[in-house]
């Protein structure tokens, strides 16, 4: 590390700090595996609990939530099975707890969704509870789900076009929400006097309560077991352990500075243009460091899309942790290595009060991810990714209503319905159920029967899409296209789809992957295309379709084994017109008359022509 | 001694992977436990190479020992491994226009969260033999869209095409209005009345259509092989002169007869290791018990509840694919003996998933295995005896193990057996942590439970889990190496009858409700009569799915109805009882919430015989005679100690064996740890107690 300060005085610098500093504790190898396990287990119960107990459909099928444990002073222990834009800059989140109260005790539990303390947008309530031991504080269990309202103007946790978070809803900024283990009430109905569905808030918020305080319980039976000190050096040689992996991923890969630049699509009145992301990745073998700076991008916009500090620092972490060892804890150790540059009032960087973000956990957060990945993708052909699909289409869409089944009950809904696909990897096809760039396929959909019987909805299709897939050595994942409406009543939707204009572009030769389209089909049959920022209501009769982003191809299409081109054409994925053209083979029909097979010898000939891919 | 030829045996045969357990008790009530190979392809072989084994050891001609067998029961592993290997017949699945790609999308994330070079799980049956039919149920039941019969023999017709021996028929919302699935069916079985079909609102009734179609699928998938193999049991059976009843082990932790499994055999999936729990529950006193099994490659855990054998509604068939039925919660890991050891580039110690399996197995086996296992740090530890492993029949090299375990040593630059000790350990918290995956999570305290230990490896690394857990004690059954077997000796003849009928404790739809245990509770009556089941001898069993309002994850809460019916008066109880569960198992509850009931079930159980291994007591004390000492690498201490070894032979109920020792049975090898004594109680089982 330079000596000299090397950033102009506007730059944030996160991580990189200390490397080498820390003397490796001697600890025991034995325990440092049985404790990092039990820290794990505690956490799979904990999400175990939050996803079972919850009532919205976001959290308890969509599984739009995650875990953590901290230690007192702010440093991730451990993740489990998280969304990684949740989870990857988590530390952000309870450290704001101790400068604000001076009085923390057991029994305490606080409540925070304020991108202004440490959150990734106002939709992510999380609860942070401090876990003593004889009387001293040692950790945090911290429980972050994406609630279903939150006293919105619209109803929507989505929201484009407010420019500060005055237009955006109910914020805890950091906030006492139970003393003694006893809940503080006042601050309970004031939530459930502000949301539109508060019974169905109230429970998630309990599920939360429950998760945190049975980690609480169980870290404590940890300590009690094998006594604070041998648990306190636990914690420093799992961060060392967290950073010497890090260091040794980091060690092998080449020297140098790669750059990338996607664009959002345009938000009409706000950035007409679309918004250009930008981001580079250094890598310093020697020094075991990366470096990711995003310093040069756009100032905040007037509108929701600005990233939150915790997004721009979880994105260009789980950037670079998506293309390294997936093995390596990510804890405070790994991300240690991982030094992140941002600039103030920057898109991706660090708002400035009180500039709204409300969309900061998908939009042009899954485009920074995609940034830094792609620049990955640079470093040669076994590296990195093309670009993941996009999201919030009206596959992702807030519905809300009364539901005259229920005597008009109301309802408000982020539905679950189609995901981005992912992008192609070298030696692996896109993920499928994909989501977005920022949860990674850490999503899941939601059931057509779950989602029928819950609202008011009738589904007409819900398949893979036909040639949508970016086309490569490895292809990107197709997207998703579904037809929906009300069963009964008006339905109202509201979604912010980014990939409408801007697709998932492959890299390495790859093709790009289709993009997203967003429609109401009339009750005349007509098809009208919607905007891509938009709120639409739906009568009976009426039906909204839509289809999601493709993930982009990685490598060149004529390269692609040639099987592998016919059975996308057999899934229905890929129509054998397109197969023939981009990846230049020749398909027959097989014996059974409804499959295909490759004519080898024909698709020698077609690939040597187009000047000798090497193919299967 | 001269003891009379016994008049009559009972036999259960289980079939694992890699060994095939037969367990025979005759009137005297004597066990006897036999070993043979299994034999994959032809499983049946290995069911009689077992049979041909015991009548030796009872001294028996095959055909007069098996006129003497009034009862044989069978785990089978035929259609697990039909599903492992792919054997299994190409299914075509028939599901609602718009929807074909349920089996594709599924219900789980991909995982763990930041591992990317995975390639997407293809779909247990591919694309291209899904075909979509329009017609339309909706939530209510109410036909939207009549049924396109031409689309589905246009499907039946590609279906010929494309090789299809199976048929799977999902429907949205069958489970409602099964109309379409049934007439889809009819349609099928007339056009092409030589394939199977699977219908799955009649298989599966849930509400999620890709847990119903994916068992559907698997099903469909199972007829072809399951009723080929029974078909061949009950030949080879008839051949060799046996004339009794014959029973299926099922994945409820019950028995059936092979027609009815042939029916549905989906239920025959890892039916062998839900017998571990049966057995536990009849050889322990206690109500809650925790069942572990260790093998050469996989650890088995399972729990028993209050007397009651866990239920699972999400059983996974594969790491991203359900296996969308309810089966005995059986939590599998890969922490076994073959299970190998190695350290990754931070400088931690790895063991496991990957194992050395049967061949080339652990180093010290001399099969050409180079890389350390966890049999091998056993063998250096010196808890194993390389000259008397499996009673002496096989010998293991312990140079070969010290050369393998020699590997970790240097690259953690410690000691050999601080290596061989950091290695056994390892597995151990591989092994905890699957417990606790089956206890904590659960709302259990494994402390609370009492701990039974199956399978031929588990008793050497039991004592310092259950020291690590807190576990104040533990049994080793006499047979562990064959407690599957010996579950299914002891089995009831178990079936779940269960349907779906939404309503909640406002509102309690008491004549639905009782109109539908009725329903459930004649189905489960017709079973057991085709059982073989007299009506004084069967027992029901009820429990509901309940959630609060919203949620969408029931939990399954028993219940007691006298004569299958409910009374106004109970409904309070029903909805107090789904607070307590919820509490217990979330740490929450909202008394001021309303309770949902969604889905009834009824367990139909045809009691087995209970004069069989009545639970066992206490024994009067007495010392037992050592029969060697070995040299004996301890957890917790520096240095090896000298430890007493004895033979299992030697010992009868009520000796006592003071810690550290070890006990050695021609299947099993026990270690009593320090400060621990085991007792051997009137059934020839250990039980140890830690200090």
């Amino acid at each position: 590390m330079d000596d000299q300060a090397p950033f102009p005085a506007d730059t944030i610098v996160v991580g990189g700090d200390g490397i080498g500093e820390a003397p490796a504790p001697d600890f025991d190898p034995m325990m440092l595996s049985v404790l990092s396990s039990r820290f794990s287990a505690i956490l799979r119960e904990m999400s175990n609990g939050v996803l079972r107990a919850s009532k919205s459909g976001v959290i308890k099928i969509a599984r739009d939530m995650s875990c953590a444990i901290l230690t007192y002073d702010h440093r991730l222990v451990c993740i489990e099975e998280c969304i990684p834009v949740h989870a990857a800059a988590i530390d952000l989140t309870t450290r704001p707890l101790t400068e604000l109260f001076d009085d923390i005790e057991e029994g305490d539990a606080f409540l925070n969704n304020c991108p202004y303390t440490g959150v990734t947008h106002h939709a992510d309530l999380t609860l942070c509870v401090p876990v003593f031991f004889d009387g001293k504080p040692l950790f945090w269990t911290v429980s972050r789900a994406h609630h279903a309202d939150v006293g919105a103007p619209i109803p929507s946790t989505y929201l484009p076009y407010a420019k500060t978070i005055y237009e955006e809803g109910l914020h805890f900024p950091g906030v006492r929400v139970e003393r003694g283990y006893r809940e503080i009430r006042d601050i309970i109905r004031m939530a459930r006097m502000k949301v539109r569905v508060p019974d169905l808030w109230y429970g998630d918020y309990l599920a939360q309560v429950g998760a945190c305080r049975t980690a609480e319980r169980r870290i404590r039976e940890l300590v009690e077991k094998y006594g604070t000190e041998t648990v306190a050096a636990f914690v420093e040689a799992w961060m060392a352990y967290g950073e010497r992996r890090a260091a040794a991923a980091i060690g092998t890969l080449p020297a140098g500075t790669w750059s990338y630049e996607n664009r959002h699509d345009p938000l009409p009145g706000v950035a007409d243009e679309g918004i250009p992301v930008r981001a580079s990745v250094t890598v310093d073998p020697e020094e075991a460091l990366i470096t990711v700076d995003v310093r040069d991008n756009i100032d905040c916009i007037p509108g929701g899309l600005n990233l939150s500090e915790t997004c721009s620092i979880a994105a260009c972490r789980a950037g670079v942790f998506y293309n390294i060892d997936h093995t390596i804890p990510h804890n405070e150790g790994s991300a240690r290595r991982i030094r992140v540059l941002l600039r103030d009032n920057c898109i991706v960087g660090r708002p400035r009060y009180p500039v709204g973000t409300s969309v900061a956990t998908t939009n042009v957060t899954d485009r920074l991810v995609n940034a830094v990945s792609c620049c990955f993708a640079q470093i040669g052909p076994t590296h990195g990714m093309a670009e993941g699909g996009y999201q919030q289409a009206l596959g992702l869409a807030v519905i809300s209503g009364e539901d005259p089944r229920r005597d008009g009950q109301a309802y408000v809904n982020q539905m679950f319905i189609g995901f981005g696909g992912g992008p192609g990897l070298p030696g692996h096809d896109g993920w499928i159920t994909y989501g977005g760039p920022v949860d990674g396929g850490m999503q899941i959909l939601s059931p057509t029967e779950v989602d029928e019987s819950m609202f008011p909805i009738l589904f007409e299709c819900r398949e893979l899409a036909v040639d949508t897939l970016g086309h490569g050595e490895w292809d990107g994942a197709p997207g998703t296209l579904a037809v929906y409406g009300p069963v009964a009543g008006e339905m109202t939707a509201v979604y912010c789809s980014d990939g409408d204009t801007y697709p998932s572009k492959g890299v390495r030769g790859g093709g790009d992957g289709a993009p997203s389209v967003n429609q109401k089909r009339g009750a005349d049959g007509a098809l009208v295309t919607l905007p891509s920022f938009h709120e639409e209501r739906c009568a009976p009769g009426e039906m909204f379709r839509f289809v999601t982003t493709a993930g982009g191809g990685y490598g060149e299409p004529t390269r692609r084994e040639p099987a592998a081109v016919a059975r996308a054409v057999d899934n229905g994925w890929l129509s054998k017109e397109k197969a023939e053209e981009v990846y230049a083979v020749a398909l027959r029909l097989a014996p059974d008359g409804i499959t295909h097979e490759v004519d080898g010898r024909e698709t020698a000939r077609r690939r040597q022509a187009q000047g000798g891919g090497a193919g299967g | 001694m001269g003891q009379p030829t016994p008049e009559r045996y009972r036999v259960c045969i289980d079939i694992g992977g890699t060994f095939t357990d037969c367990v025979v008790s005759d009137d005297a009530q004597d066990l006897r436990i036999f070993k043979t190979p299994s034999t994959p392809g032809a499983f049946e072989q290995g069911f009689m190479n077992a049979l041909a084994l015991a009548a030796e050891g009872c001294g028996l001609a095959l055909p007069d020992f098996m006129a003497r067998v009034e009862r044989i029961v069978h785990g089978t592993t035929v259609s697990t491994n039909a599903l492992l290997e792919g054997k299994h017949a190409a299914v075509g699945l028939i599901c609602t226009h718009g929807f074909r790609d349920i089996l594709t999308l599924r219900e789980a994330p991909r995982k763990p969260p930041f591992r990317w070079r995975l390639s997407y799980p293809e779909p247990f049956v591919p694309r291209p033999r899904t075909r979509g039919v329009r017609g339309r149920i909706d939530t209510t039941g109410t036909e939207r869209a009549p049924l396109a019969e031409n689309d589905v023999l246009a499907a039946v017709e590609d279906f010929r095409q494309l090789g299809v021996e199976a048929v799977a028929v999902c429907l949205l919302w069958s489970v409602v209005n099964g109309e379409h699935e049934r007439r889809v069916g009819e349609i099928v079985r007339a056009a092409w009345p030589e394939v199977p079909v699977t219908l799955s609102h009649r298989l599966n009734p849930i509400a999620r259509e890709y847990r119903r179609g994916v068992s559907a699928a698997i099903d469909a998938a199972l007829r072809p092989v399951v009723s080929a193999y029974v078909q061949a049991l009950e030949r080879g059976l008839r051949e060799s002169g046996y004339q009794s009843e014959l029973m299926i082990a099922n994945c409820l932790g019950g028995m059936m007869p092979p027609e009815e499994i042939a029916e549905r055999p989906i239920y025959s999936v890892m039916s062998g290791p839900t017998l571990a729990p049966v057995a536990a529950r009849r050889l322990a006193d206690a109500p809650d018990l925790v069942v572990v099994d260790m093998g050469g490659t996989s650890f088995d855990v399972s729990a028993v509840r209050d007397g009651q054998l866990v239920i699972s509604p999400e059983a996974m068939l594969t790491e991203f694919d359900m296996l969308g039925i309810p089966k005995v919660d059986v939590r599998s890991v890969g922490a076994g003996g073959g299970s190998i050891a190695h350290v990754d580039a931070g400088g931690l110690l790895r063991v496991g998933p990957e194992s050395a399996g049967a061949d080339p197995g652990p180093a010290c086996y001399g099969l050409g295995g180079t890389r350390p296992t966890v049999t091998d740090a056993d063998v250096v530890l010196g808890i194993i005896d390389p000259d008397y492993f499996l009673g002496g029949r096989m010998r293991l090299d312990r140079d070969a193990a010290e050369r393998a375990v020699g590997t970790i040593a240097d690259a953690l630059g410690i000691e050999l057996a601080a290596a061989a000790r950091a290695i056994a350990s390892t597995v151990d918290h591989t092994m905890i942590a699957a417990i606790e995956d089956i206890t904590v999570q659960e709302g259990i305290d494994p402390r609370e439970s009492y701990f039974v230990a199956g399978g031929g490896a588990t008793a050497l690394h039991m004592g310092q889990m259950a020291r690590v857990l807190g576990v104040t004690g533990y049994m080793v059954p006499k047979f562990s190496a064959g407690l599957s077997a010996f579950g299914g000796l002891i089995s009831d003849i178990v079936w779940e009858e269960t349907a779906t009928l939404v309503t909640d404790a406002a509102r309690f739809d008491l004549d639905g409700v009782n109109g539908l245990l009725a329903a459930l509770m004649e189905r489960g009556r017709a079973f057991l009569a085709r059982a073989g089941i007299a009506e004084s001898g069967q027992r029901f069993e009820y429990a509901y799915l309940g959630r609060y309002q919203y949620q969408s994850w029931e939990i399954e809460v028993p219940f007691a109805a006298r004569d299958g019916a409910l009374a106004a008066t109970d409904v309070a109880g029903l909805a107090d009882a789904f607070h307590r569960m919820h509490e217990r198992i979330y740490t929450i509850k909202n008394e001021d919430d309303l309770v949902e009931f969604t889905t009834w079930k009824v367990r139909a159980i045809g009691p087995a015989a209970t004069d069989l291994a009545p639970a066992s007591g206490a024994a009067p004390a007495r010392e037992a005679r050592a029969y060697g000492e070995r040299r004996v690498h301890l957890p917790g201490r520096v240095g090896d100690a000298t430890v007493p070894v004895y033979r299992g032979d030697d010992l009868a109920p009520g000796h006592r064996v003071a810690g550290p020792a070890i006990v050695e049975e021609a299947t099993t090898t026990v270690l009593v740890p320090e400060d621990a004594t085991a007792v051997v109680d009137d059934l020839g089982n250990y039980r140890v107690r830690l200090a």
